[in-house]
């Protein structure tokens, strides 16, 4: 574990700061995160991301986007506004100390659509960015152990222009894809444990 | 030369046309073309939270003999370009935060910031006009008049954007559509149009391109055609010719191609991209252009080091042999195996404005050894007293150089 965070701040002097998970796991019942993103912080909600094991890089990026009013969901909105720098890193920590996991009631997997989405992996190289283990590293989310109407959703945002990142390198890998070909990435994301 | 371009502009649109029909759906996407199965490389993270002042890595910076470098502002995460108001006030711009930051100077010497401007795509343009302060966030252009008076209360911004009329964040697909931005020697505004991909055939009449413009916006000339990116451009103060700087293409190799400093004798004239870079044919996208048909680039900045920030220095401060030459951000690489640039450079010109040599100048943020880097220098200023300013995007500080003999 402490070698593991000595790894990190290696290679991320800017992000060598100490972060307090058990801060977090307060603020996060306080700030009622734990109410649409769940307890565990995997969400059983429809359209509600699951943050356990997310990066936390990944985190604090979006929330600082919320706060400056970057990217705009309205249910985060008041959440996010004035929201200090150190306590959205906290929370960053402890959702990122979650064990990830679908949720409850993740629907069956669909052979033929998981193998169409696999398919797609390779030639869009998810795994440049993602890592071969998809779980992501620092501002670059983990995209397993999240929900599949949530992935789907995501896609479609960044292939439509509703959204970019910090660079716009995911508006440029789900670019040109069709409706079908991102249910099928996100079914099969949704299903690689 | 003009009647050579016009000449390979015709052949472009000729041979361009049957590829298009022919071309087949694409099993991958323009911009992968040439990313090496299995690579790992991707943009590194920014940093957008505050960086304590002790966490600011001025000590690591190095520099030649009798310059020296301080802290001249902190705690702007994502700090970028920046322009100066007739008061002193330095304007800075972002891109992923969204804000643009004032930093006006205490009467002690310190400095204070302000966030006079937030929510806003990518204002990495930011240009002072008289006193009025224009901001471009992709397509938006935003001029605040009388900003320096009105720092505690900025008033709405005039919103200049339809008059000025460029391409949307949409149709970029939201590539390259953050914007440097000065002001001519002419009274015209100079803007990037950066290239709506990594690399592809596009509109060459509408991206990868430099343009300028009349302050309100009207008579779009385009000064420069072929120019992937550039995110660094300043007139020569003596022969007024415009010199900017390009980011070339990525998954092409580790070494090719090279970033390059473009020289603007003659609006219009054509570089040569998507068909060559840096004054050689592009493996996938040259379509039969011979390159020698293009304007040829002034200089090669190095590859993947992100070139960007560019300014000439003017002031007194510094030895003679500086004056008039270019001082070059290189923000440092992130699609190359091994990391380059993370460095301020100056490019030494003759007489003539032909570049002799490039000449490292501010090194210390990159660590070959661990392969790590401390600060992200993007953009390069030069003061009234004749200091230097660097902005470090990565640590949200501006560091400034002085000289003592």
């Amino acid at each position: 574990m402490l070698f593991a965070a000595a790894v990190l701040a290696a290679a991320l002097p800017g992000f060598a700061v100490a972060q307090d998970a058990a801060r977090g796991r307060e603020l996060a019942a306080t700030a009622h995160c734990t109410n649409c993103h769940g307890a565990d912080g995997r969400s059983q909600m429809e359209g509600i991301p699951s943050l356990a094991g997310q990066q936390p890089g990944f985190i604090t990026l979006q929330m600082i986007l919320f706060r400056e009013g970057i990217r705009q969901v309205p249910a985060m909105q008041a959440f996010a506004q004035n929201m200090p720098d150190k306590d959205i890193e906290d929370l960053a920590a402890w959702f990122a100390s979650l064990p990830p996991g679908p949720p409850d009631d993740r629907n069956a997997r669909d052979p033929a659509l998981f193998a169409a989405g696999q398919a797609l992996i390779g030639p869009r190289n998810c795994a440049s960015c993602h890592l071969p283990s998809l779980a992501g590293r620092e501002q670059i989310p983990r995209i397993t152990g999240q929900r599949e109407d949530f992935l789907l959703h995501t896609m479609k945002e960044y292939r439509d222009g509703q959204r970019v990142g910090a660079d716009t390198v995911m508006n440029s890998a789900v670019f040109g894809l069709t409706d079908a070909d991102l249910a099928a990435l996100a079914h099969y994301l949704s299903h690689r444990d | 030369m003009i009647r050579q371009t016009l000449a390979a502009g015709l052949i472009a649109a000729a041979t361009a046309l049957p590829a298009f029909a022919q071309a087949p759906a694409a099993p991958v996407p323009g911009w992968a073309v040439g990313r090496p199965e299995g690579s790992t490389l991707a943009p590194h993270a920014p940093r957008l939270t505050v960086t304590p002042l002790d966490q600011v890595p001025v000590g690591a910076l190095r520099l030649p003999p009798g310059f020296h470098a301080e802290v001249y502002a902190h705690g702007m995460p994502g700090v970028r370009m920046m322009t100066e108001g007739p008061n002193g006030t330095i304007f800075a711009g972002t891109r992923a935060i969204g804000r643009v930051y004032a930093i006006s100077r205490n009467p002690d010497g310190t400095t204070r910031t302000r966030v006079i401007a937030q929510g806003l795509a990518q204002p990495n343009g930011v240009v002072m006009v008289g006193d009025s302060l224009y901001v471009i966030a992709v397509n938006r252009v935003l001029r605040y008049d009388n900003i320096e008076a009105n720092l505690d209360n900025v008033p709405q911004p005039v919103d200049m954007t339809a008059a000025f009329g460029l391409p949307t964040e949409q149709e970029h697909g939201g590539n390259h559509h953050w914007k440097f931005t000065i002001l001519g020697p002419d009274g015209r505004i100079y803007t990037n149009v950066g290239v709506n991909c990594n690399v592809c055939q596009t509109d060459r009449d509408k991206f990868a391109l430099l343009v300028s413009f009349k302050p309100d916006g009207s008579d779009r000339r385009i000064e420069a055609r072929g120019i992937r990116n550039s995110v660094g451009m300043a007139h020569h103060p003596v022969t007024r010719e415009l010199y900017a700087t390009n980011n070339g293409r990525d998954w092409a190799g580790n070494d090719w191609p090279q970033d390059t400093l473009h020289r603007i004798r003659q609006s219009g004239e054509d570089h040569g991209f998507p068909f060559c870079s840096g004054g050689a044919a592009d493996p996938q996208h040259n379509m039969g252009h011979a390159c020698s048909g293009f304007v040829q680039p002034a200089a090669l900045l190095g590859p993947h080091v992100a070139a960007l920030g560019m300014r000439f220095y003017t002031g007194t401060m510094f030895p003679e042999q500086y004056r008039n030459q270019i001082f070059i951000a290189r923000r440092g690489s992130w699609n190359r195996a091994r990391l380059s640039g993370y460095d301020v450079v100056v490019a030494h010109l003759d007489s003539q404005g032909n570049v002799m040599r490039l000449e490292e100048f501010m090194t210390g943020l990159r660590d070959d050894a661990n392969q790590r880097f401390a600060d992200r220098p993007v953009d390069v200023h030069v003061m009234r007293d004749g200091s230097l300013l660097v902005s470090g995007e990565q640590m949200g500080a501006i560091y400034r150089i002085t000289y003592r003999q």
